[in-house]
């Protein structure tokens, strides 16, 4: 029987630190992007923000996801959500370094 | 007695009252007793002390830290946990102590205790005497081979030419008499009736007056400057930011825990500071120290393999993320070695007889080698190597007047078929002097018509900076001996061409550094033309020149300007080499300097890096904080590379350690506030760090990527802070999915099962924190096209293989583990997994989407 107060608490602090990772991106992503560019891209980059943070969304996702898992309890479901997002951040990280290197 | 100074515009006869001396030297009491004054003749030097090496470990804030923490876990009666700290304390010491001492006792054995002797006239008797014995005062006799006892005032000599490329640079032997100079300010270039300690006798031979010993030569003043803390480097600097910084936010972070923890926590105070206080041991990279030594002290050992011994540790980095590299022309650029170059007709065609006659008339001694005044010497290297030696074979000496300074020129009658012919070879404007006549390609003209053709080409060589020397000729009757008065009515045949010739590898090693983004800048006591020439010789593109005199009139705000755009510094003073690397410094750069001359040694100590040859200089191999045993920028690109290679392993070591601890720390910090009890032992939170500590402990042998050695890296707090914030939570999500699962499927959210809490947390938090070195150490894919280190791979896995273990053995029970629930073991490999695929996509937006 899971404690609602204790959970709630536990539902802050990881979000809480999600919230903290997003902030640190939006922070590093302004920071340098601001430093470089020129008036007439920022429609462009406006645009390429989602691909810039797709693991800001697979993060905020995660949480989500973990949130409700260890709400329900179930290490099954648990299992196969971490397989499924594995899945996909391999063929992200694939998709994205064979460009670059 | 008279300043030292003076002794230049006193007569050679005068030297002797003025130094309180006389001809017969001084007596053996006057020599004791002026000993017991003035000290011995020796250099100060830096000496090696263990006490020194043992204590300079300690030099790190992160000990301050781990000290506080022994000795308040000491007072509040926890000694296990007061022993793991000291066992920390101990580890990285000893580590960092062993490396480092061995590394200054290989650089201890490169300094040649040799004792030199000196030919000393005292009591009116000449004897061999140790150089340490001698005092102001003493007469000392020199010859060929001899290296300058101390300063002496020349008072007689004899075709006295000494070597004083170490001293001012110059590659040309230098003309010393004992006349008295008038001059208002003279440089020590100047001193022509000077001998200055350290210089070589390469010709005749000569007497002088001892005016200074040891630490009051001009030698001295320089050893005495360098006696002092070397600046310090990028590097240091670098360290030292980042101890503030892991300070600053380690006393925040245990200051703000303990005061939570004492307000809402469920916890006794002294637990809670107990537990502060291994949050704040664990936030700090223990062995950073001892991991910075290791990889310093390793990479030291392979940069001796590629011929560069390392006389500071510190500096190895600086030499990696060096940016510009100054350097001096002689010896580095060029051989450091005269040899003839051509031998010219004054048709301006190659001449065989210019050449057979100035073997003739040559004062080298001939055997298996050639020895003695460098020039004729290269006049017979030229002949061998051009297969010309045998060409004087058919000629027979009959007679010769030697070189002497008032003349400057030498001459030989030699015959063949009984034919006698007078040859001259000396100073073109002395030979000149001398001639009537000259042979234009074999027609016999009157000097007088071609004069002004012949100055012109004398005059543009010498612009270049080439050494020539004339060769002359006469025919001449038989007779019992010749003398300078035969030297006239000449006919002058050609000229023989001298340099310093640029080193073969020379272009190429200028141009690899270039490519690894080190800037070569120039910095040479020679003229521009000279320094320019070599330059086009060895196709190194030259920016911009500037002449030292130039650089006087100057302000700092254009002498900082200046150095940015230039390639070339000629006519340059040390004092000038000194500003330039302070400008250049000043600028932001990491500034190598390598020269092996006593003049060049305030310029060693400081660069960021000097960089000195085994041949150089006692004086400047002591200034300087690497010594190549081969004069070759190639040696240096080497060490560069691994240079680069260290910094990048401590960087990374830095990077994880901060980042995974940080993110650790901060989530046992939250978490001790809402749980009712503490979220691991402070004895367990030390014992995960020691043991994440020796994972790591084989970094330094781990594979750099390439494209972090391909330019100079630079030491950014700004982006180590950055990199921890970003990188920190990562670890710290983990942490908190950690706790839920623990608490919420596991049940463990009452203190009777605290245990399992904490051990499960310890695994999992073990596992990431080591784990993700792999995901961190490239910004590749890791093991894909990033092979980690074989010994970083081998003792990662070990030490995960011990931690998982761990809670089934004695030792865990010790620590207060307890066994997990085999479903907890699933839960943690997809746990871990996702965290490093989740980290290497963070790593892709941090590097790629952010561009650092």
């Amino acid at each position: 029987m899971i404690d609602p107060e204790l959970f709630l608490k536990w539902a802050v602090s990881i979000s809480g630190g999600s919230v903290f990772l997003v902030l640190v991106s939006i922070y590093l992503y302004t920071n340098s992007k601001s430093k470089r560019s020129k008036t007439r891209q920022m429609i462009r980059r406006a645009l390429s923000l989602p691909r810039d943070f797709v693991f800001v969304w697979v993060l905020l996702g995660l949480l989500f996801f973990y949130i409700i898992t260890i709400e329900i309890g179930s290490a099954s479901i648990f299992a196969v959500g971490n397989v499924t997002v594995e899945t996909l951040l391999i063929l992200y990280l694939l998709r994205n370094r064979t460009k670059s290197e | 007695m008279a300043d030292k100074k003076d002794y230049w515009s006193v007569k050679s006869t005068d030297v002797y009252s003025a130094l309180g001396t006389r001809e017969q030297g001084l007596t053996e009491l006057e020599a004791q007793q002026r000993l017991k004054t003035y000290g011995p003749n020796e250099l100060p030097t830096h000496a090696f002390s263990t006490t020194q090496v043992l204590l300079r470990q300690f030099k790190n804030p992160i000990f301050a830290i781990l000290i506080a923490a022994a000795v308040v876990a000491g007072v509040f009666a926890e000694p296990k946990q007061a022993i793991i700290i000291l066992s920390m304390i101990a580890l990285s010491v000893g580590l960092g102590f062993y490396n480092e001492y061995k590394a200054e006792k290989i650089v201890e054995n490169l300094r040649h205790n040799v004792s030199i002797k000196a030919m000393v006239t005292r009591d009116g008797k000449v004897s061999q005497v140790d150089s340490r014995l001698l005092v102001p005062g003493d007469l000392v006799s020199v010859y060929v081979g001899d290296i300058a006892p101390a300063d002496m005032r020349i008072v007689k000599s004899k075709d006295l030419q000494t070597d004083e490329a170490t001293f001012t640079g110059e590659s040309f032997p230098v003309e010393k008499t004992s006349d008295r100079l008038e001059l208002e300010q003279p440089t020590s270039q100047q001193l022509t009736n000077y001998l200055f300690m350290g210089t070589v006798v390469v010709h005749g031979s000569g007497q002088g007056v001892v005016i200074s010993t040891g630490k009051n030569t001009e030698l001295g003043a320089i050893s005495r400057s360098l006696v002092r803390p070397h600046p310090e480097t990028e590097f240091q600097r670098g360290i030292k930011k980042y101890g503030t910084m892991l300070v600053t936010l380690t006393l925040a972070l245990a200051i703000s825990i303990f005061t939570l923890n004492a307000i809402i926590g469920t916890n006794t105070l002294t637990d809670s500071l107990l537990f502060s206080l291994a949050v704040a041991v664990g936030l700090v990279p223990e062995l950073m120290p001892a991991i910075v030594t290791v990889s310093l002290a390793q990479g030291a050992r392979r940069m001796a393999k590629v011929k560069v011994i390392v006389k500071r540790l510190v500096s190895i980095e600086d030499f990696g993320n060096m940016n510009v590299l100054c350097t001096d022309k002689t010896g580095t650029l060029t051989e450091g070695k005269i040899i003839l170059r051509d031998v010219y007709s004054l048709g301006g065609e190659k001449d065989q007889r210019v050449l057979t006659y100035s073997l003739l008339c040559n004062s080298a001694v001939v055997g298996e080698n050639f020895v003695g005044n460098p020039m004729d010497v290269a006049i017979w290297d030229y002949a061998v190597k051009n297969e010309e030696r045998e060409s004087s074979k058919p000629y027979m000496k009959v007679d010769e007047v030697p070189f002497d300074y008032q003349r400057r020129m030498m001459s030989v009658v030699v015959s063949k078929d009984s034919e006698y012919t007078l040859i001259v070879k000396g100073a073109p404007e002395s030979v000149f002097a001398k001639c009537t006549h000259a042979d234009v390609s074999g027609r016999i003209e009157p000097l007088s018509a071609v004069r002004k053709a012949v100055d012109d080409k004398f005059y543009k060589l010498s612009e270049l900076g080439y050494r020539i020397l004339a060769v002359a000729s006469k025919g001449v009757s038989a007779k019992a001996a010749y003398s300078v008065e035969d030297e006239n009515e000449l006919t002058l045949l050609g000229f023989l061409i001298f340099t310093d010739p640029p080193k073969k590898d020379a272009h190429e090693a200028v141009t690899k550094l270039n490519e690894m983004g080190v800037a070569v800048k120039i910095l040479t006591g020679d003229n521009e033309l000279v320094a320019k020439t070599i330059c086009d010789d060895l196709k190194i593109p030259v920016k911009k020149l500037f002449v030292g005199s130039d650089l006087n009139q100057m302000s700092w705000t254009e002498v900082k300007k200046v150095v940015e755009e230039t390639t070339i510094f000629a006519r340059i003073t040390p004092e000038q080499k000194l500003d330039i690397i302070k400008a250049l410094k000043e600028n932001g750069h990491v500034v190598g300097f390598i020269g092996d001359g006593v003049n060049d040694a305030p310029a060693l100590y400081e660069a960021d890096v000097g960089i000195s040859v085994d041949t150089a200089v006692d004086v400047a191999k002591e200034a300087a904080d690497i010594v190549l045993l081969e004069k070759d920028l190639l040696v240096l690109a080497d060490g560069i590379n691994e240079g680069r290679k260290i910094f990048g392993n401590t960087i990374k070591y830095i990077l994880m350690g901060t980042s995974s601890n940080f993110g650790n720390m901060f989530s046992a910090a939250a978490a001790s506030v809402f749980l009712p009890f503490l979220p691991m032992l402070p004895m367990q939170i030390l014992f995960m760090n020691l043991l994440y500590d020796i994972s790591n402990m084989t970094l330094p042998t781990d594979n750099v990527d390439e494209e972090l050695v391909k330019k100079p890296a630079r030491w950014d707090i700004g982006f180590v802070r950055k990199y921890t914030l970003f990188f920190g939570p990562f670890s710290s999500l983990y942490d908190f999915l950690t706790f839920g699962i623990m608490l919420f499927i596991f049940g463990a959210s009452i203190p009777a099962k605290a245990a399992l809490f904490q051990t499960g947390w310890f695994v999992e938090s073990f596992c990431t924190e080591v784990f993700v070195i792999f995901v961190i150490r490239t910004r590749r894919i890791p093991f894909w096209s990033s092979r980690p280190g074989k010994w970083l791979t081998l003792l990662t896995v070990s030490c995960v293989a011990f931690g998982t273990i761990l809670p089934f053995t004695p030792l865990g029970g010790f620590l207060g583990f307890t066994a997990l629930p085999p479903e907890y073991w699933a839960l943690l490999l997809l746990m871990v997994a996702t965290y490093l695929l989740l980290v290497d996509a963070g790593k892709v937006f941090f590097y790629k989407i952010c561009k650092f």
